[in-house]
């Protein structure tokens, strides 16, 4: 007879929808945080010893010839630093930190592969913080339903035929990066 | 008019890829002498042995985050005039008012962009060149 923790349990599991531009830690090993990727990125970090973990999902803006440009790495980055610095407040130490990456699959035939563009930049700011990448499922044709289990690790991947993907999924559009004056606190 | 390769940042966060980044758009706008430190306290040993005209500090850092930075720049004569821009995560407004407090020259949200941190540092030391 198989057995279930009680964090596969569905009558137990609390999910959280992780949407583009979003972020989300936890420390509840009750919590199963879930996404939908096309060209899109979710990283899921943890800290297996402090038992906390949590899931980003970005789009990279695409600077039109295929590459990623400075505006739209400085994004990217800063939504991989939200997610490790929520991750730093939970008691994660940085040295133990270990993620896994989806996405950025090539949906349509176009010009340019912002998904492939997505991932490389992923792989390398994870390689440069020296995060390691314990598993990775990236690039393809499909889009991808991902569960993660932030405080065990365990991920589940499914593959959505495009068609089948939502909406937002087929035609994603980057959160707009905002103005480095939007938003400002009133001070100065 | 000031002009921007004959002022002396320190860049300070814990995030080498944003240190990179940083550095980067500094460079873009005309600014040739970079240095960089991964936290506060790497950042006020580096202040010390050799002053800059600007620190470009990021808000959470572990050792010593970005206000504790400011606050010790403040209280060491030596480099208590140093220029003083945080970068912060987002418009929280209860840090940039103790960042105030704590006598920073000017804040600047992530992610920002070349343009917007040149509107920042100029609002400190005039347009640059």
């Amino acid at each position: 007879m198989m057995q279930f923790s009680h964090n596969d349990d569905p009558e137990r599991a609390i999910k959280v929808h992780v949407t583009q531009g979003e972020s989300h830690v936890t420390t509840d090993p009750q919590v199963v945080m879930t996404t939908v990727l096309g060209s899109c990125i979710a990283a899921c970090i943890r800290d297996p010893q402090a038992g906390v973990g949590g899931m980003n999902h970005f789009l990279l803006p695409d600077s039109g010839d295929g590459r990623t440009g400075g505006d739209a790495v400085r994004y990217g980055a800063y939504a991989m630093e939200v997610l490790i610095n929520d991750l730093l407040k939970k008691g994660a130490r940085r040295e133990r930190m270990e993620a896994k990456i989806f996405g950025g699959a090539k949906l349509f035939d176009g010009l340019s592969d912002v998904g492939a563009s997505n991932a490389a930049f992923a792989e390398r700011f994870l390689r440069d913080e020296g995060i390691p990448i314990v598993s990775s499922s990236t690039g393809g044709v499909s889009a991808r339903r991902v569960e993660f289990w932030p405080t065990s690790g365990r991920v589940r991947q499914r593959l959505v035929a495009v068609d089948n993907a939502p909406q937002d999924v087929r035609r994603p559009t980057p959160a707009p990066m905002p103005a480095a004056a939007s938003g400002d606190v009133d001070l100065f | 008019m000031p002009q921007a390769s004959t002022i002396s940042v320190l860049v300070v966060d814990d995030q080498l890829t944003m240190r990179a980044l940083i550095r980067n758009a500094l460079q873009q706008i005309g600014f040739k002498d970079i240095r960089e430190a991964p936290d506060g306290e790497e950042a006020l040993k580096n202040l010390l042995a050799k002053p800059a005209n600007l620190v470009i500090s990021d808000f959470n850092m572990p050792k010593m985050d970005g206000l504790a930075l400011l606050r010790a720049v403040r209280s060491h004569p030596p480099i208590r005039q140093t220029a003083f821009v945080m970068l912060t995560g987002r418009a929280d407004r209860e840090l940039v008012q103790r960042a105030v407090q704590f006598g920073v020259n000017n804040y600047c949200v992530k992610p920002f962009t070349v343009q917007g941190l040149r509107e920042k540092i100029e609002q400190v030391f005039g347009p640059l060149t």
